[in-house]
């Protein structure tokens, strides 16, 4: 990555060869590099190509549904990274599979309420996470990691970078996605 | 009283405004009222945002500098650092820690280890 070996530029000009009343001509940064300690680090349009981007898989058997969601959010926002900017997309794709399996503590598989509302009066439709799970259970994580990534319109791209799936194949091998990387050790529904 | 006209007075007084505004968008640019009011919007802009622009790039550092070292070490955190740096009185700020972070982030590590011992 061009980030860990310092200044990549090519010094074009010497300036100990040109005359002395020629040497305006020349910016600072062609001659000595760019100016890393005054200027702070912004991403380049090659550095958050979306072709370049890992992907990762999570498998969400058995894992507490909100410490998942929260990991997840990190790794797609990208906030686990050096190169960690708000205004741009720097994060990762994340797969996340066996959405159906996902584990709540306590009474929340019949207490947790998931509620919308049509717009008209009246129509406010409310559902359980056991309800929501039999009828689309992608829509639990989905909904989960939505409310954890920021909202606006950066936020709206990033949630399209979370793939969800109910059973335990995607369609995604030709990316070849590596393991999310877990630190919460809470995260494992223990029976 | 005889009459008189006003002449070029106001308009030369406008022109200097409708050349700041110049690159605005739409009716921001074309409009003389409109164009005298946003003017002023961008110079408040500009006064309350630089003083933010400190605090915000103060943010973006500490996030950096948080995401590097807790990726480092369990149990290490941009606190944690900090705390470290102030108890060996090292003077580095965020804003070269953070420079460090991105650019050379095994030097960041040598640092860290250096200081928490």
């Amino acid at each position: 990555m061009a980030l860990l070996c310092g200044s990549t530029s090519v010094r074009s000009q010497d300036l100990s060869v040109v005359p002395l009343d020629e040497r305006w001509m020349f910016e600072e940064s062609e001659v000595n590099g760019p100016d890393i300690w005054n200027k702070t680090w912004y991403p380049k349009a090659a550095d958050h190509v979306n072709t370049d981007k890992p992907w990762y898989i999570v498998d969400a058997t058995d894992k507490i549904l909100g410490r998942l969601a929260s990991t997840i959010a990190i790794h797609i926002r990208g906030k686990n990274l050096a190169t960690y900017t708000p205004s741009v997309d720097m994060g990762a794709f994340v797969i996340v599979v066996n959405a159906d399996k996902v584990a709540v503590s306590g009474k929340k598989r019949t207490q947790k309420l998931y509620r919308r509302h049509s717009g008209r009066p009246g129509g406010m439709k409310v559902e359980t996470f056991a309800q929501l799970q039999q009828r689309i259970p992608e829509r639990i994580i989905e909904h989960a990691v939505r409310g954890m990534l920021p909202k606006g319109r950066l936020g709206r791209k990033l949630f399209n970078h979370l793939k969800v799936y109910k059973g335990s194949d995607h369609p995604h091998e030709a990316q070849k996605p590596t393991e999310l990387p877990i630190r919460d050790k809470r995260i494992q529904m223990t029976r | 009283m005889t009459r008189i006209k006003r002449g070029y007075i106001a308009r030369r007084r406008r022109t200097k405004i409708r050349l700041f505004t110049s690159s605005f968008r739409g009716a921001h640019s074309r409009l003389t009222r409109t164009i005298t009011q946003q003017k002023i919007r961008a110079l408040v802009s500009a006064h309350r945002d630089r003083d933010r622009q400190k605090r915000d790039f103060r943010r973006l550092w500490i996030s950096r500098i948080n995401a590097v070292i807790r990726g480092n070490k369990v149990y290490y955190s941009y606190s944690k650092l900090m705390y470290n740096l102030y108890k060996k009185q090292l003077l580095l700020n965020r804003k070269i820690l953070a420079q460090i972070a991105t650019l050379n982030r095994n030097c960041l590590y040598m640092i860290s280890n250096e200081i928490i011992k």
